[in-house]
């Protein structure tokens, strides 16, 4: 099995990172145009209103962005989090970011239903939860909003950096 | 580059504690570290980084293992940067013991004679040491002492002899639910134990209190507080003014002719510069899979099956933890004797272990050798704990339904968990090679391990769970569970390097010194033939520390 095989159809999340990632062009415009699809499907598992910040408020887009472009990050998961926002682009034809909230949820959880759809959507919960609840120094959690709404705080010394300079 | 007396590979526990001696006795020594320092000051709380990224160990892209499980029939092998099952554990100065939690307990004076005390299991490796607990206990009693292992004496009939009244320090400060576990411990006839602690409750020379950072585990330690190598051994033996603490310095093989080690020959982790580093005498501890690793690369005409395997014995009976985990939720509206404010006070510890299930000689369940189990909070780590709430039967949970979730899971209940540890039974199909075909990024071959627990360590390990289950039931605990596994721990890792009298059975002498090679040894968990049934870093330092006495004693004849 190769590492993508796994990453995609195996059950098991949290894989380490890696160093020495190529970014290339294509990469990066190809994260740029998958971002609004992945934007939504953050806002809709984090919708205003609940009692989590949303997606939105959260900003947590930029927070993933940044998270899967860094050079510490796993290139393997990097691509599998493009290539798993245009299969579901691709599922809906182009048009999940025109649909309702009802069909949005029907539509994900039709992704879900496949196991490489499921790995991708825990993909990018795991994603979103790590924005909301880690340090703000990470650009989400905006004032510590996360924290707050789950009445529990990061510990001190808070990170004076990211990565302490990896 | 001068030479050294004495050149120590890796900086952690075992590392540390031969320094620190070696030091104080005034021998120049050099410590030779593949990781970075990270001081006191730079140590965070952040999450991200510590826990979900590998800030503390190698990208497994450059540097992996091979781990060789069975599957049906067939042995299979599978790279970690495949699988991203790491086999690393804290590449820094200090190693793992930056990151530790710190429960530490001794092992019983019959771990030391475990086959004489119970006989032969069949398809087990089982051997009685070369030593007694007699010859460990003093330093037991030295570790206890300069790491800063704060505790209370207490009687219990598995609680292992001690030559000092009591612990330098008192325990650390204590959750309340200590209240009700004790309770539901004697309801049950159990006997609940402090569990000795390396964690400062009180300042210590440079070292300062714990702080109670609700955060400790996983994390290196903002006041010193933790018995790490780098706060307790490594800056006093800085002090000394005797040791060069060499950091980014990889150490690919060791060069030797027929009768000594000459030089370790190293990679500057940053420059790529190679360099050969000379000294009178060679200590390894790097790890025990890793020392293993080692000796096997730096295999030469003199030494064709690698250095002190004479006997071809090196990296056979390599040992993990046995046991598993498992844990219950204490919620608010079903509580007992504690108010639930109390419960959620942040930062305190639970600090309780039981001994009771060491050794098992009971009409119905029989004889054999069992284990100790610790208690604790579940990790407080913010993003895994809401992670691991998004989830029922299969599908995620999203919108509102997840955000009621998460936010009753934090504020509504907290989990208590406990951690069994049993003896991991060496065994043929559990050992450390290294795979030509497979290098790292410095071009040497990886190690390869096969892993296999004994069919015997999974039923000691089911039958301790299920007494804990019913401490938990008896606490008023829900949602229990526990999970005993096969996999092994990849952070409790020993033997491969057998100390013993007998050279054709063994590796190492009974100072941990190399059959084979006089100015060679190894001061890590390698040596041991047998786990014994708790964590080993207190078992680690105390024998480095006796290894190191010996070693001063080698010094003082040259």
């Amino acid at each position: 099995m190769t590492r993508r095989d796994f990453l995609a159809t195996s059950a098991v999340v949290g894989l380490s990172a890696s160093l020495s990632a190529r970014e290339t062009n294509g990469e990066t415009k190809a994260l740029e145009a998958a971002a609004p699809l992945i934007a939504a499907v953050q806002q809709h598992m984090f919708p205003e209103e609940g009692r989590l910040p949303s997606a939105k408020a959260m900003d947590t887009i930029t927070f993933l962005k940044e998270t899967i472009t860094h050079a510490s990050y796993d290139r393997d998961i990097r691509g599998f989090v493009i290539e798993g926002a245009q299969e579901l682009e691709h599922r809906t034809k182009g048009k999940f970011l025109m649909m309702d909230a009802a069909q949005r949820e029907a539509a994900l959880r039709s992704y879900e239903e496949t196991r490489y759809g499921s790995n991708w959507l825990t993909r990018i919960m795991t994603l979103t939860m790590e924005a909301i609840f880690s340090d703000p120094i990470y650009g989400s959690n905006i004032g510590q909003e996360g924290w707050k709404a789950v009445g529990s705080v990061g510990g001190v010394p808070r990170p004076k950096e990211r990565y302490i300079a990896l | 580059m001068k030479h050294f007396d004495v050149v120590i590979v890796g900086s952690g526990a075992s590392g540390g504690a031969v320094a620190y001696t070696l030091c104080r006795a005034g021998y120049k020594v050099a410590v030779l570290e593949k990781g970075r320092l990270i001081r006191r000051e730079a140590f965070s709380k952040d999450e991200l980084a510590y826990c979900r990224r590998d800030i503390v160990t190698p990208s497994l892209f450059d540097e992996y293992h091979l781990i060789e499980e069975k599957v049906g029939d067939q042995w299979v092998a599978t790279p970690t940067y495949e699988s991203g099952w790491s086999f690393w554990n804290g590449n820094i100065v200090g190693g793992s013991s930056n990151l530790m939690s710190g429960m530490l307990h001794r092992m019983h004076p019959d771990d030391f004679r475990l086959k004489s005390k119970y006989g032969e299991i069949e398809g087990a490796n089982v051997v009685d040491w070369p030593i007694t607990y007699t010859e460990m206990e003093p330093y037991y009693a030295m570790a206890e002492s300069v790491i800063g292992i704060s505790g209370v004496a207490q009687k219990h009939r598995f609680e292992p002899w001690r030559s000092t009244p009591d612990f330098p320090q008192p325990p650390t400060r204590e959750n309340e639910v200590v209240k009700l576990f004790d309770k539901s411990c004697r309801a049950l006839g159990i006997t609940p134990l402090v569990t000795p602690r390396a964690v400062l409750s009180r300042d210590k020379e440079h070292r300062n209190a714990c702080y109670y950072s609700n955060f400790c585990g996983s994390y290196g330690c903002s006041s010193g507080a933790k018995g790490s190598a780098t706060e307790a051994l490594l800056f006093p033996a800085l002090s000394t003014g005797n040791l060069t603490l060499m950091s980014h310095t990889h150490v690919k093989y060791l060069k030797s002719s027929k009768e000594k080690v000459t030089s370790a020959v190293t990679v500057d982790t940053v420059t790529g510069e190679t360099r050969e580093i000379t000294a009178d005498i060679f200590v390894l501890a790097a790890q025990a899979h890793e020392s293993v690793r080692l000796l096997l690369n730096s295999k030469n005409r003199h030494h064709p099956g690698g250095l002190s395997n004479s006997s071809g014995e090196l990296g056979k009976n390599l040992l993990f933890s046995a046991g598993g985990s498992g844990q219950g939720e204490l919620h608010r509206e079903s509580l007992k004797e504690i108010s639930f404010e109390a419960l959620m006070e942040r930062g305190l510890f639970v600090n309780r272990s039981i001994l009771d299930w060491y050794y098992i000689d009971h009409w119905w369940d029989g004889r054999f050798k069992g284990g100790s189990v610790e208690f604790m909070f579940e990790h407080q780590n913010i993003i895994s704990m809401a992670c691991k709430n998004n989830e029922e039967g299969g599908k995620l949970i999203w919108g509102k339904a997840l955000g009621e979730r998460v936010a009753k899971r934090f504020k509504e209940s907290k989990s208590i968990r406990f951690e069994i540890f049993n003896d991991w039974l060496p065994n043929d199909d559990c050992f450390v090679t290294v795979d030509e075909a497979h290098r790292d990024k410095y071009g040497m071959p990886v190690g390869k391990l096969r892993i296999a627990a004994h069919p015997h360590d999974l039923k000691v390990g089911s039958y301790l769970a299920g007494k804990c289950e019913a401490v938990l039931e008896e606490m008023g605990a829900k949602n229990i569970y526990s999970a005993i596994s096969a996999l092994p721990p990849q952070n409790l890792i020993a033997g491969g390097c057998r100390f013993g009298d007998d050279p054709g059975t063994s590796v190492l002498n009974r100072h941990c010194r190399s059959h084979d090679i006089p100015n060679l040894y190894v001061a890590d968990a390698s040596f041991m033939p047998t786990g014994g049934s708790v964590a080993y870093t207190w078992t680690i330092y105390a024998n480095a520390f006796r290894v190191a006495d010996h070693i001063v004693r080698d010094l003082s004849k040259m």
